[in-house]
């Protein structure tokens, strides 16, 4: 379970994120939706420890993420944007490093299972530098799925990503429903209506919209871009 | 401190694979056998002045051509370690691993000190060299090799800082080898200045350091230096590094 409480950042005199509260209930599979520069990786990156918040809180399956940073991090999977990866190394050995780094009991066992839910098992040998985007972001989802976290947070998962590989990551996702909690980032809005149970809608660092793909009578995209443009319109005049 | 060994594996494995690793290796071997061989033939051609210098002592404490490769290369090893990673942008996937700042500088730290005794570790030939064609005098080789191990506490956690400040690791290197070069200048000091600014300079001297421990004398004045430079460098590290997510 993920609960933010008035999360807001700073960015020198800059606001990124405003004063955004949200949750995301066990087993939920919730998109996290909005135009870019929103403020959306901010919000991930607090929510993984990368960046601490100016103010609020994060609660991550009841452990204070701002204070216990570490033990909160032991429950996320965590799959930054752009999916930096140590290049020079090879899949298999990156795997065993991280979870080594994440201290997973059975290191072995973990790089296999997660080597072939990821669909990479045929490049563990393969020098990660020497990979296409598309194998690449799947090392960087292997990674996440490393220790078998409770959460996932996905920055961007299917950038990169070919139609088969694509439609190979939802169904994924979605086989994690009811199993993992998972958060992703997109801007892709056929994405959110094809995995995810709740979409939040942010703009400008704000909560516009927190509501399931399927309320609204109007499309996912006739309501994105009328909560993501018409208030900036608004503004504007 | 698991995490810190984990750290340090990756950090060595990754180094060892890097071009930049043997670019380094050859060319310092390369320098220091050149320097080496021109100490053996000035002992072989002039008669020795001081009873006490010998190519051994010379190489290691003899002049400012024993330095120059480390202020260049010591940047070179160090600025990868955290500036590389913000530049590849795994700093975020470290960072978000349950792992604390402490134990990543650490782990980086003890990693720039391994790779500091590998390129010292094939300079023993010169000392087996040495012992074939006369007596070496294995006190002094030992205090030298001390010396330097203690000299590298501080070279590489200035090198560690300096890659945590910078954002980019040619900005680290410059960096680490303006500060390097400041303090080697700094020690030079102590042959022109007078009174307290000589005491400092002298106390600064990498020059005067390695002298010292070449004639085989272990002053703990200079182990003082070396390890409150290096440990203040290496908790500036990880008060930077948990100062970065607020920034």
């Amino acid at each position: 379970m993920i609960e933010v409480e008035g999360l807001s950042r700073l960015y020198g005199s800059r606001l990124a994120v405003n004063d955004l509260s949200f949750r995301v209930e066990p087993g939920e599979i919730v998109g996290f939706l909005g135009p870019n520069g929103a403020g959306k990786s901010t919000t991930l990156r607090m929510l993984t420890g990368y960046l601490a918040p100016s103010s609020g809180e994060i609660q991550i399956d009841g452990i204070d993420a701002v204070r216990s940073s570490i033990r909160a991090r032991e429950r996320m999977g965590y799959m930054p944007e752009g999916v930096p990866l140590y290049r020079e190394m090879r899949v298999r050995e990156y795997l065993r490093h991280r979870a080594h780094l994440k201290r997973v009991p059975d290191v072995g066992e973990a790089v296999d299972r997660c080597l072939e839910l990821a669909g990479v098992a045929d490049a563990r040998t393969r020098i990660v530098g020497q990979l296409s985007k598309g194998y690449r972001q799947r090392v960087g989802l292997a990674e996440a799925l490393v220790a078998d976290p409770p959460i996932l947070i996905l920055d961007e998962p299917t950038s990169g990503l070919d139609p088969n590989q694509v439609r190979q990551f939802r169904e994924l996702v979605r086989s994690f429903g009811g199993k993992k909690t998972v958060l992703l980032s997109t801007h892709i809005l056929s994405e959110v209506e094809a995995v995810c149970d709740r979409v939040i809608i942010i703009r400008e660092g704000e909560k516009v919209a927190d509501l399931a793909p399927g309320d609204s009578e109007t499309s996912l995209e006739e309501v994105f871009a009328e909560l993501t443009t018409a208030g900036a319109a608004q503004e504007a005049s | 401190m698991r995490s810190a060994w984990v750290v340090l594996k990756r950090e060595l494995a990754s180094f060892f694979v890097s071009p930049l690793a043997y670019v380094v290796l050859t060319s310092w071997l390369v320098w220091n056998g050149v320097w080496f061989w021109m100490l053996t033939e000035f002992y072989a051609r002039n008669a020795v002045s001081s009873g006490a210098s010998t190519p051994l002592s010379g190489f290691f404490g003899g002049s400012a051509l024993f330095f120059i490769p480390l202020l260049v290369f010591v940047p070179v090893l160090t600025m990868r370690l955290v500036a590389g990673e913000k530049q590849a942008g795994t700093i975020e996937t470290l960072m978000t691993a349950p792992v604390s700042e402490t134990s990543v500088i650490l782990g980086k730290y003890a990693a720039s000190m391994v790779i500091w005794c590998v390129l010292w570790v094939p300079t023993l030939i010169y000392a087996w060299i040495m012992s074939q064609h006369g007596s070496v005098d294995w006190g002094a080789v030992t205090a030298s090799y001390f010396g330097i191990f203690c000299l590298g506490t501080y070279f590489m956690a200035v090198g560690l800082l300096m890659s945590v400040l910078a954002p980019t690791q040619i900005v680290a290197a410059v960096l680490a080898f303006v500060t390097l070069g400041v303090l080697f200048t700094v020690g030079i000091g102590e042959f022109v200045l007078d009174g307290a600014a000589r005491e400092v300079c002298a106390y600064v001297s990498m020059l005067g350091h390695m002298q010292s421990f070449a004639k085989g004398v272990i002053d703990t004045r200079y182990l003082v230096f070396d390890l409150s430079l290096a440990i203040l460098a290496v908790g500036l590290s990880i008060g930077a590094m948990k100062a970065r997510r607020h920034g």
